[in-house]
């Protein structure tokens, strides 16, 4: 049983935010480095996986030098190994085309995928390379049943409204996974540290293809207007919110 | 970030008489136990709040004359040169920071019990103190009462010899003036009682003549207590203090108004269980309609939305702080700088307050671990050093308050990687269900603040939902391993009193439990009848009895105690408790302690009855609040059954335990012994605390000496045998 699973090191935003000169990007000191949330619970299944079926947890991530912190914590859940990416752009379409020619030559059971990264929220990384690799893929997935005789596995998809949608598919396959899917195990400071020497395979991107996307401008959206203060009492403020509800639903 | 510009009002300055406040934060006349003996602690203690950004600052009540000493409690005193010398320090200190400094003087009259001193004071009228037990005063005559004001007028002086900008008449807390203008007080028939215009007869001279002495140099503040909440015989509002403000608002540069007589002064400095912040509000802004001097007054402010608002409702001009400005020396600084998550709020539990009304040792705080240790360990309550062992890797198991606190510093301190793990789904420990007790809400801001702390500090990592086993803990990774795992409350009954288990006592059963199970657990117990027997003395054991009572259970409160909760006397909880339980229909029994249990039945003895004589309480349920225990079964093992050299081989160098985990203790010590460990971290032994500094008169040969020579030339001249 051999699982990949695409990590992302995510850039969060703190408090305050400021732009870079050319207005194309965040300043790098108002953004924190950390392992997207959605990648934790991905790298979980897999150790799960493992831990049923025995075999191998393979990470893979695209970026600079610095992101290997991601690859350290999940190598420090239990991960096996760990191969990044280098001088991949950060549009879905260049990162699904870089992952899919690593993770072609893995020639891996099951391919999972966090949903989508909290920084960019595109949730559309996993599908491509679902794509590219030519393989059947279950999106929002918060229940994996794998078959490893027949090569198939059940899966939940998590619905809007409480719904579930339970599927079969056949593996290998591209699954993107939903946060709360699983518990992610906490890395102790001695997996911490031993995850500190592992020494991690370095690839660079064949490059090619066209972006997704091209970011012209980042900026914060002026401020709306018609924004109504209200203020009193307590109880005037309630008075005025219930007129405005009446008003509104008339 | 910057400061909200709906907080500017709270910046802008104000004149006081002959000064100029920079902003509206101020600090009134609090105790700290340091007083004029310790100068070195009460001026670091008093110039952080100055660096914090506090625009006035005062010292705690300053006695004017021996007549006035407040012993065991300790009060700062301005009677003669050595005085003056020790308080210009705070001075000193305060104006490096551009802030003002206050001194309040005080003279208890029939309050000051004058243990040093053993002088007598001098009051209206000869009543013993509604507060003190066997003290009378002097009944004043004329020349009493002019050599009580001429004590005012040469006081002022000093004070404003030592460098104070603001001199204060104080009357607040049924102290000398104010006894003259309360009925309660005041039973004379000559010119200073009867009449309004009477009673106030004293205070008003006092002002004029502490004006006319220093008022060109120093800013004259009068704090006056609005209501005593005595009916007819105490100070009131409309009757007494409006008009009184009227009469003096021309001799008077600044009002100091609050609330309460001293009996019952938790009325003033309001514990959060009973009051919100801003509680005196009303009686201030009634204050503020009618004068023309700038009106300062407390209410435990954490909130600037609610100072802003005091201020821009014309309620207000000075938002005064003494509980938040412990808490929170930084206060006003972080409302500048817009960094309002970072203000560590005062719970308002008053444990401060109950170190002076103990009598003599410093001021401690619940939620500033470095409150009281400014000076004598030099801990300062936003800088850090990096510690020396940095390149560590921590431990800490438990995040109870002495848990998160340690984690909190450690990773202030720059720790490479502190882990706090947790067996609950989230931080707090106790603390998670102590603020769901009745009236505790704001207790929570202790975990709140830390959550928040801990949350922003990259090197630390919380881990919830993990029970570590002491192997687990032995290949952590950590070099360093702390353990705080907290206490238990006993569930066998075992009490302090008696140093035994209780017959029967066993909170396993269905119909038994302990304030861990009902609060921490969701135990209910079934019946309508409960016995709460509390040997513990402080807030569990009535707060439980009260819960339960509100959720119409028929509850018998019972301890070996003379009275219900006496810790809670000290942080002026007790009054209101009182009157809760009463309301709530609370039976108490005293003076009683179970000498077996059984389903439906306690039986009990009185403490002092030396035959035993048995009395059965009937009840469907027993709660033990009879004492705690730590949880240190996982430090034992680590300890003891692994050891120390096997934890040094798999790398863990060094093994501690904080808080509740090697004693139960208050919350603000268990605070104070994680915040110690993680200050020390680095020291030779961090588990023995380093020595502080005890300011204290030191003797040295030269002296030796001359004391010496001094006090044999006395013995010798004194020859009559």
């Amino acid at each position: 049983m051999k699982t990949v699973v695409c990590i992302k090191q995510v850039l969060q935003l703190g408090d305050e935010v400021e732009f870079t000169d050319d207005g194309l990007d965040v300043d790098p000191d108002y953004l924190d480095p950390a392992l997207n949330e959605w990648d934790s619970f991905a790298t979980e299944e897999a150790l799960q996986l493992r831990e049923r079926l025995g075999g191998e947890v393979v990470l893979v991530t695209c970026g600079s030098k610095a992101s290997e912190a991601a690859l350290r914590r999940c190598l420090a859940m239990g991960a096996d190994r760990a191969i990044r990416i280098e001088g991949v752009d950060r549009d879905p379409f260049s990162v699904a085309r870089a992952l899919a020619e690593v993770v072609s030559a893995e020639n891996a059971d099951l391919v999972l995928c966090g949903v989508q990264s909290s920084d960019a929220v595109q949730a559309a990384t996993g599908t491509a390379l679902a794509e590219l690799l030519d393989l059947p893929r279950a999106a929002v997935v918060t229940k994996v049943d794998y078959d490893a005789g027949a090569r198939t596995a059940v899966v939940d998809r998590e619905l809007e409204g409480g719904l579930v949608d339970r599927v079969e598919i056949d593996t290998p396959a591209v699954l993107t996974i939903q946060t709360g899917i699983n518990e992610p195990r906490y890395a102790n400071l001695r997996a911490i540290k031993q995850a500190e020497q592992v020494e991690i395979d370095v690839r660079n991107a064949a490059g090619g293809g066209a972006p997704a996307y091209r970011v012209r401008k980042m900026f914060v959206p002026d401020r709306g207007e018609g924004a109504e203060m209200i203020d009193g009492s307590p109880a005037e403020i309630a008075a005025r919110i219930a007129s405005i509800v009446k008003e509104r639903l008339v | 970030m910057a400061r909200d510009p709906k907080h500017d009002i709270l910046f802008e300055p104000i004149k006081i008489g002959p000064k100029v406040m920079k902003n509206r934060f101020y600090q009134v006349p609090h105790c700290n136990g340091f007083g004029s003996e310790k100068p070195f602690s009460q001026a670091y203690f008093r110039a952080l709040k100055a660096e914090g950004g506090f625009a006035g600052v005062s010292t705690e009540y300053c006695s004017i004359s021996p007549e006035s000493d407040d012993t065991h409690r300790v009060s700062a005193r301005i009677w003669d040169d050595g005085d003056i010398k020790n308080l210009s320090l705070m001075c000193d200190m305060l104006h490096e920071h551009d802030a003002l400094a206050a001194c309040e003087l005080w003279y208890g009259g029939p309050h000051a019990p004058n243990m040093e001193t053993r002088c007598v004071a001098r009051g209206p009228s000869q009543i013993p103190s509604d507060f003190e037990f066997l003290t009378y005063a002097i009944e004043a005559d004329k020349d009493d009462i002019r050599h009580l004001q001429n004590l005012y007028v040469a006081a002022a002086k000093r004070a404003r010899t030592a460098g104070f900008d603001i001199v204060y008449v104080y009357g607040s807390h049924s102290y000398l003036p104010q006894q003259f203008l309360t009925p309660y007080y005041n039973h004379r028939t000559d010119e200073y009682g009867g009449s309004f215009e009477n009673r106030a007869r004293f205070w008003r001279e006092t002002i004029e003549m502490v004006k006319e002495a220093v008022g060109d140099d120093c800013a004259i503040c009068v704090r006056m207590s609005t209501d005593m909440f005595m009916g007819e015989a105490g100070t009131q509002l409309k009757r007494d203090c409006l008009p009184f403000v009227e009469l003096c608002d021309d001799l008077v540069d600044v009002w100091d108004i609050n609330l309460s007589g001293i009996a019952e002064w938790g009325e003033d400095a309001t514990p959060s269980r009973f009051y919100p912040q801003g509680r005196a509000l009303p009686w201030q802004a009634a204050v503020k309609a009618i004068s023309k001097k700038p009106v300062l007054g407390v209410g435990r402010w954490t909130n600037p939305d609610l100072m802003a608002e005091a201020i821009n409702d014309g309620k207000l001009d000075i938002i005064a702080t003494c509980r938040p400005s412990t808490s929170d020396p930084f206060l006003p600084k972080k409302i500048d700088e817009g960094r309002l998550d970072d203000i560590r709020e005062c719970i308002g539990c008053n444990v401060c307050i109950s170190r002076w009304e103990i009598g003599g040792p410093p001021l401690i705080c619940t939620q500033n671990a470095t409150a009281g240790e400014e000076y004598r360990r030099g801990w300062h309550p936003e800088r850090f050093t990096k510690a020396k062992n940095a390149d560590n890797d921590v431990l800490v198991v438990g995040a109870g308050p002495a848990g998160m606190e340690c984690a909190m510093i450690l990773g202030k301190r720059g720790m490479r990687r502190v882990h706090l793990v947790e067996a609950q789904d989230d931080m707090g420990g106790t603390m998670r269900w102590i603020p769901q007790l009745p009236g505790l809400g704001e207790w929570a801001r202790i975990v709140n603040y830390r959550k928040i702390q801990i949350d922003k500090l990259k090197n630390i990592e919380f881990i919830p939902n993990t029970k570590l086993s002491a192997k687990d803990v032995a290949e952590y990774g950590a070099e360093i391993v702390i353990v705080a795992t907290g206490s238990y409350w006993s569930t066998d009954g075992l009490n302090g009193a008696t140093h035994a288990t209780i017959e029967g006592a066993d909170a396993s059963l269905a119909w038994q439990a302990t304030p861990d199970q009902i609060m921490g657990e969701g135990k209910e117990l079934a019946g309508d009848s409960v016995v709460v027997f509390d040997n513990d003395g402080y807030y569990t054991g009535v707060s439980i009895a009260e819960k339960l009572a509100l959720e119409g259970k028929k509850v018998t409160l019972m301890t070996p105690l003379g009275t219900i909760a006496p810790y809670m006397h000290f942080t002026l909880e007790a009054p209101n408790q009182h009157r809760t339980l009463h309301r709530l229909g609370v039976e108490i029994v005293p003076y009683h302690l179970p000498s077996r249990v059984e389903e439906g039945v306690v039986v009990a003895t009185h403490v002092y009855d030396e035959e035993g004589h048995e009395k059965s309480f009937a009840a469907d349920g027993v709660v033990w609040v009879a004492q705690r225990r730590s949880n240190e079964a996982l430090f034992r093992e680590l300890k003891d059954s692994i050891g120390l050299d096997q934890l040094k081989v798999e790398g863990v160098d060094s093994l501690y335990r904080i808080g509740d985990c090697e004693a139960p203790r208050l919350t603000a010590d268990a605070v104070f012994s994680g915040h110690r460990l993680a200050r020390e971290i680095d020291s030779a032994d961090p588990s023995l605390p380093l020595p502080f500094k005890r300011e204290r008169r030191m003797v040295d040969d030269a002296s030796v000496a001359s004391e010496k020579a001094e006090y044999a030339a006395l013995y010798a001249e004194a020859s009559l045998a």
